[in-house]
């Protein structure tokens, strides 16, 4: 291990020689799985092994950067990034890397995971816990992932740090009929309290109550979201606090620090702590990463930050770096006082939605976006469910979904699915008021 | 890139006990920059080099990949990948559909040598795009631009003897504006891409275009008028033309989708056996037929022989009207019986090669788009589009005007905001009743797979007429 931090080291000071101003060298030891298995049968199984060294230099406010893969092309590569340095343009708004001495918690990465090559058991585990809900008739799918990265970060400006970062997702989607499906997943940074037959069971519930279901009609319902559904939401809004977004106009959230925009008992953070598939103790400048409350009941309190953006917005980094771009790590929102009952029952007529992909903006500063719910949804009356629908979406406003949360659940779920419930985050059941919903005529 | 541990990867797999093996390397050559709003926020530079194998043992497939050049590692994830091919344990055995082993070299020529291009020269042409919009007479809030040029080879062996060695270069570009008129904002994207050289940029008219694309926003604030909703007829230029052929046409003829293999992902099709569509089924009316083409020169989806090492070839999707082919790999052709139309693609060497389209467009009729817009009493003019989305089953659509205008008796009329056609793909292929001579095309980022793989292709087509849609 720490032969290769000092060879990241290495490559820090060779660069610095060469005369860059500022250099950052983040390598990593990658190692990952997954299986994939759809029709109940596992189809592929995959492994990819990634070394790489991420190299940032900063020149006279020009930033360039390079990927290094093999430590015997070090001096090549440096000497080519350099030369780059000198023919680009500057940056004037570049506010250097993070500059300081830091102590980071230590790493909670799960060894296990390093060492599990063989998923299938939690495969056949899951879809015979969906079979239990949904019959021998379930047709079956989805993914098991496995990731465990070591990286070594060396910053010139003295940030130096080792961390393990490890994470296990289980994703199902379960089919009762052709049109009637559930999908679940469970997600963590261990192996400890993993269980994915409670993503098995969940996903074989919902296809189950799903059966035979109707074409919605449009209009506009109070809506519960599942967690799975509300963490698409949740990544939708944190996307919307980095900072880089507020510049380049892609979020609702621009010119309003300190307003309200969402009820008193909205509050929403990033926080990339231990038992999080994104978990890391320091960001990609080497800061150590912390909690940051960026809706605090109801309030809009800070955007997410690396130092060059912390700069431009007078304001200290969030360590949410990313050099270009400061990125949300891993949302949570704040439980609500109502069981998941409880909130069901404050619905007259509305949804239940489970799952949602397909979102796209019409425009990221106005907020206006179209997604289309899938697998199961289900009409409301007067807090039961009551019919299984299909062939709805969401035609909303990112910003009216914030402003509109009417009910929050003391449950949350970790939840994160491919590239809609991303990041990952802590999400809860909640109830949003006046959602408006479309259908094709 | 060491062809030799690539053959010995192969042959050190075949000495097991497999039914099946390949290996596949890749190194790519990449530059990247980005700008916001004219400054430039970073250039990258990086090589990315390595290799996989995957391997049919007992029914089942393993795959496993590496950057690390060496024969420990080469041996490694051969070793990895009959593992875990043994351990899938499959009740149906998989196998894949008969192909001859073919020793080949293709190449992508350029007139321009992107590797002759300099740092300063890629920079300052999107410094020009940039100051060329904010000297336009619009009040642009932000942009985006960047751009990427990647010199990509690959080495393909499989243990049926095939050898192929091919070289492509590629350059993409992507630009994001904001518009900021009256205090509202409107914002548009293009997306640019080019299998060859540096003379990408003659064909382009990346500078034109997002002009053109800042002046239509700014009339879309000023003067865009709502759509009064009704059944009315739709003509789609060829952007929402392209785009309605790759969601609503080449996504569900993806045989993977069709026999479940992407169920929990990018999801299943509305097109499955024993349902109401198959081959031979009506999908839309006489004058649609919709292909998807790798074997177009130079475009974006360009390739001359697929990730299997099966010769690329034009595939005829809806064919006047009817369900007419789908889009194979080896694997799902022989579950269904068929031969694979080469359609199989993998972004890099660390994913396994999956079914994708190329270039998806309609082709062509035989009517100009002043006849086709002169046969309209009453209707809309959708040219490009701004928010679109397709439900997992590939049959409930929608599609937002970004650049649209009333059609009052055969004339184009004032703009009209975010005009909205949301219905299901038989009733849109059905209505259906004129295709333009003239096709025109756009380079887009297809996500299929997981983890993701996004893949070049072409979306596009003529502008065809809808009689008698809802819009909104």
């Amino acid at each position: 291990m720490s032969d290769v931090l000092s060879k990241t080291e290495e490559i820090v000071k060779k660069t610095k020689a060469l005369g860059a101003d500022e250099v950052i060298a983040r390598t990593t030891f990658g190692r990952y799985r997954q299986a994939r298995f759809s029709n109940n049968q596992m189809d592929i199984t995959v492994a990819w092994n990634d070394y790489v060294t991420d190299v940032n230099l900063a020149w006279k406010k020009r930033v360039v950067a390079t990927q290094i893969h093999n430590f015997q092309e070090v001096d090549a590569s440096i000497k080519k990034l350099f030369e780059l340095a000198k023919v680009s343009k500057e940056n004037p708004m570049f506010g250097g890397f993070a500059k300081g001495n830091f102590k980071y918690t230590k790493s909670n990465a799960d060894k296990k995971l390093q060492g599990l090559e063989d998923p299938s058991e939690y495969v056949s585990e899951a879809i015979g816990a969906a079979e239990k809900e949904v019959g021998s008739q379930i047709d079956s799918g989805g993914i098991l992932f496995t990731k465990f990265e070591d990286v070594y970060l060396v910053s010139s400006e003295g940030p130096a740090g080792v961390d393990s970062r490890s994470a296990i997702e289980f994703s199902i989607r379960a089919f009762s009929e052709r049109e009637a499906s559930g999908h679940s997943v469970e997600c963590s940074s261990t192996l400890k309290d993993f269980k994915p037959s409670r993503a098995g069971s969940k996903a074989g519930e919902i296809a189950k109550l799903a059966k035979n279901p109707k074409v919605g009609e449009e209009g506009v319902y109070d809506v519960i979201y599942d967690p799975l559904i509300f963490g698409s939401l949740l990544g939708v809004w944190g996307s919307m606090v980095s900072a880089f977004n507020i510049l380049i106009q892609m979020s609702v959230f621009i010119n309003k620090l300190g307003q309200k925009v969402a009820p008193e008992n909205v509050t929403l953070k990033d926080n990339p702590s231990a038992y999080s598939m994104a978990n890391r103790i320091f960001d990609d400048e080497g800061v150590p990463t912390k909690e940051n409350v960026f809706i605090d009941h109801g309030v809009l309190k800070k955007y997410l930050h690396n130092t060059s953006t912390a700069k431009l917005f007078k304001t200290e980094t969030t360590a949410n770096a990313g050099l270009i771009a400061p990125n949300a790590w891993s949302i949570e929102m704040d439980s609500g006082d109502m069981r998941r009952e409880e909130l069901f029952k404050q619905v007259k007529r509305g949804l239940y939605l489970t799952n949602t992909w397909y979102t796209r903006f019409q425009n990221y500063a106005k907020g206006d976006f179209s997604t289309i719910p899938r697998d199961g949804i289900f009409l409301i009356e007067n807090g039961e469910i009551k019919q299984s629908l299909k062939d709805l979406r969401i035609s909303d406003n990112a910003s009216s979904l914030l402003g509109n949360i009417a009910g929050i659940s003391k449950e949350r779920q970790h939840v994160h699915w491919w590239g809609e419930a991303d990041p990952p985050s802590l999400s809860p059941y909640v109830l949003i008021k006046d959602v408006h919903m479309t259908k094709s005529k | 890139m060491e062809e030799d541990i690539v053959d010995y990867t192969l042959e050190y797999a075949r000495s097991k006990n497999v039914e099946y093996a390949e290996a596949r390397a890749q190194n790519q050559i990449q530059e990247r920059l980005l700008l916001r709003s004219g400054i430039l926020e970073t250039y990258a530079s990086a090589i990315d080099s390595g290799f996989c194998v995957r391997v049919i043992a007992n029914g089942g497939i393993g795959f496993a990949s590496t950057n690390k050049w060496t024969k420990e590692e080469a041996k490694e994830i051969a070793d990895l990948a009959f593992k875990y091919a043994k351990a899938a344990n499959r009740k149906d055995k998989i196998k894949f559909a008969e192909e001859k082993g073919i020793e080949t070299k293709w190449t992508v020529n350029q007139k321009e040598k992107i590797e002759n291009v300099s740092p300063e020269e890629k920079i300052s042409k999107f410094v020009e795009i940039n100051k060329s919009l904010t000297s336009c007479g619009v009040n642009i809030a932000a942009t985006i631009s960047s751009c990427s040029t990647d010199l990509t080879s690959k080495y393909y062996v499989n243990s049926e003897g095939s050898r192929i060695s091919s070289f492509v270069p590629k350059i993409a570009a992507f630009v994001f504006i904001t518009v900021a008129e009256q205090g509202k904002t409107e914002q548009a994207y293009e997306q640019f891409g080019y299998s060859g050289g540096w003379e990408a940029f003659q064909e382009w008219n990346a500078t034109e275009k997002m002009i053109h694309n800042a002046k239509v926003l700014k009339d879309v604030i000023t003067k865009g008028k709502a759509v009064k909703p009704g059944t009315m007829d739709l003509i789609c230029g060829s952007e929402v033309t392209g785009i309605a052929a790759h969601e609503s046409c080449g996504h569900p003829m993806e045989a993977d989708r069709i026999l479940g293999r992407e169920m929990s992902q990018a999801g299943r099709s509305f097109i499955f056996k024993g349902g109401p569509y198959w081959i031979g089924t009506k999908i839309g009316s006489d004058v649609v037929t919709v292909v998807d083409d790798p074997t177009i020169e130079h475009s974006y989806g360009y390739y001359a022989y697929d990730d299997e090492g099966v010769k690329a070839r034009r595939r005829f999707l809806y064919k006047n009207g009817l369900i007419n082919e789908f889009l194979h790999n080896r694997e799902s052709a022989a579950k269904l019986g068929t031969k694979s139309n080469a359609s199989s693609r993998s972004v890099n060497y660390d994913r396994e090669a999956i079914v994708r389209m190329a270039n998806t467009f309609v082709l062509s009729g035989k009517m100009s788009e002043e006849e086709i817009i002169e046969g309209v009493k009453n209707g809309i003019y959708m040219k490009s589009f701004t928010e679109w989305n397709i439900d997992d089953k590939r049959f409930n659509q929608r599609y937002v005007g970004r650049e649209a205008y009333l059609i009052e008796n055969g004339e184009l009329k004032h703009p009209v905001a975010r005009p909205v056609i949301e219905t299901t793909t038989p009733k849109f292929w059905t209505a259906v009743d004129a295709v333009s001579k003239n096709i025109k095309f756009d380079a887009a980022t297809c996500g299929k797979g997981d983890p993701g793989q996004g893949i070049p292709v072409y979306t596009g087509g003529p502008c065809i007429r809808l009689r008698g849609v809802y819009i909104k």
